[in-house]
């Protein structure tokens, strides 16, 4: 299961269109803001992609517009922006009375084998990587279902793989070409001028 | 089907168990699905296109013009274009995206007739089903064709359905429904009650799709155990997060001077070239090569035949062309693509 070329292409179309916009704002900045103006249009960009199926891409949109609102509106014009920024997320609900009830259960239960032990520190350290998994991928405390979780987590790793690929080509062609392009545009010009 | 009838006639006294039953057999319904493509609700049906051949997809893209064009049709006489050409730029870049939204609509309804011909028929067949789906195609009737538009409405209620009863709620109103599924059967010494029964489909999916993980994190197929696998997919996805952050670091580096050099070209460009290339100015930013790529083309295309300058606010006109614009960049970007994923500096300079 590899990132088709159909999502690249529909990932760069977005991300481009997030850094046209992004343009007036970041021409005379520093280099630290123009980086997070590409990373925040690229996240941007792979969030939209789902157009808000999945949980995490709503996730990120909605963490991505607290810190930059506008570009987020803007990019998403297409796609009912403000449902998808407004949209509360799930809440875990967890009742406190059922929490206790169960923890005095696991506190009664003292006597166990051996074997019993074991199982019980493995099934532990399960959830507790799997706690880990839930602060890595973005909106992962709303998932409070296991499977629901994997299935985010596939479609997150597909989907960081398309941009990474996506950035990694640019760059290279954008730190290559760069020379290129300067000798290229010039030439461009002066047929122009012609 | 027989056996729903089944318990359907016996539902008086074994409610509950009933109900477990056409529950994990939605859970291994869903499952088998996955195998094929992830379940729409929360995959997003982009990875039933990871299963289609690329050359496929395209197709299925590009097969719903008319639905498009009426939707361009809508923009183009709702959204008034100002005269200010970067304004008008931009607009022009929104109805392309509509339309590709468009476009991928039509592709997820396309993806139902393909990919899960059985389970659509079998909705087909069941009258409760479409009733409950008659508001959602209401919702929805943009699109001008109405079988497609029928396909996506029971997809969706299809999905919802399926959605709903992971989270295990609304049972009741689910149970009236007959719902397509899986039997599943209990081997010699394993628990027969009900309770076990969905526990068990319900690892069995969990290990499902943690195998599909592991096919996916590189080097994570050989380790045996979940809490391994699952610190390895961490280390992934961490990983895959700091490259984004190290890229966009390098390009933020890189960026200034080609800003600069583009930005005085446009500045000396006359107007017209400014309005109709917006193609280029779009590139400008993130891809070099390729904005010499395009705007070469484009030059072909202006000596050929003179551009359409004249905004006009006709909605169709225009935004067909957009299309147009749009489809062959696509094409543009496939061939890089598939080409050259990892752009050697000698491959640019032999192409240039």
């Amino acid at each position: 299961m590899q990132p088709t070329s159909l999502m690249k292409e529909e990932f760069l179309k977005k991300w481009q269109m997030g850094l046209q916009i992004y343009r007036p704002l970041i021409d005379n900045t520093s280099v630290s803001e123009r980086r997070k103006a590409i990373k925040l249009s690229a996240d941007v960009a792979m969030a939209s992609l789902r157009r808000g199926t999945t949980c995490w891409s709503r996730a990120l949109i909605q963490k991505t517009a607290t810190e930059n609102n506008f570009l987020v509106r803007q990019m998403l014009s297409g796609i009912k922006a403000e449902t998808l920024i407004n949209k509360k997320l799930p809440k875990v609900m967890c009742h406190r009375k059922i929490v206790r009830r169960s923890k005095k259960n696991f506190m009664r239960r003292k006597s166990r084998s051996v074997s019993e032990e074991v199982a019980a520190k493995a099934r532990k350290l399960i959830k507790r990587k799997t706690q880990g998994l839930r602060n890595v991928v973005p909106g992962g405390e709303f998932m409070n279902n296991d499977v629901l979780l994997i299935q985010e987590t596939l479609d997150y790793i597909v989907s960081l793989q398309t941009q990474v690929n996506v950035m990694r080509s640019i760059v290279d062609a954008a730190e290559a070409g760069i020379e290129r392009t300067a000798c290229y545009l010039e030439k461009l010009k002066f047929t122009i001028e012609d | 089907m027989d056996l729903t009838g089944r318990f359907g006639g016996r539902s008086g006294d074994g409610v509950p168990f009933r109900e477990a039953t056409a529950l994990e057999s939605l859970h291994l319904d869903g499952d088998d699905e996955f195998r094929q493509m992830v379940p729409p609700g929360n995959g997003g049906g982009f990875t039933a296109l990871l299963e289609l051949p690329p050359t496929q997809a395209v197709e299925l893209l590009h097969s719903s013009p008319s639905s498009s064009q009426a939707t361009h049709h809508s923009l183009g006489t709702l959204t008034t274009f100002p005269s200010n050409s970067v304004l008008m730029e931009r607009a022009a870049r929104f109805s392309v995206i509509a339309s590709e939204q468009q476009q991928q609509n039509g592709n997820v309804s396309g993806e139902t007739t393909t990919s899960s011909v059985p389970s659509v028929e079998r909705i087909k067949n069941e009258p409760a089903e479409t009733d409950s789906s008659q508001p959602l195609i209401s919702d929805q009737a943009v699109s001008p064709c109405p079988s497609q538009n029928n396909r996506c409405g029971k997809r969706k209620d299809f999905d919802k359905k399926v959605k709903s009863s992971t989270n295990k709620k609304n049972k009741s109103s689910e149970e009236n429904e007959k719902l397509p599924y899986v039997h599943v059967r209990a081997r010699r010494g394993q628990a027969t009650d009900s309770h076990s029964l969905a526990e068990r489909a319900r690892r069995e999916k969990i290990n499902a799709r943690m195998k599909l993980l592991q096919e996916l994190v590189p080097g994570c197929d050989k380790i045996q155990g979940t809490a391994l696998v699952l610190d390895e997919i961490i280390n992934h996805v961490q990983s895959l997060q700091r490259q984004v952050e190290m890229l966009s670091m390098r390009l933020a580096s890189v960026n200034p001077r080609v800003d600069f050099n583009l930005d005085t070209i446009l500045a000396s460009e006359n107007a017209s070239l400014m309005d109709g290339s917006f193609n280029g100015t779009a590139m400008q930013l993130a891809w070099p090569h390729q904005v010499m790529e395009t705007e070469q083309s484009y030059h072909h295309r202006q000596l050929q035949q003179p551009p359409p300058q004249q905004w006009s606010l006709d909605g169709l006109n225009q935004t067909v062309w957009g299309r147009e614009e749009d489809q062959d960049h696509g094409n543009d970007h496939n061939s890089l693509m598939i080409g050259s994923a990892n752009l050697h500096p000698n491959q640019v300079k032999m192409e240039l």
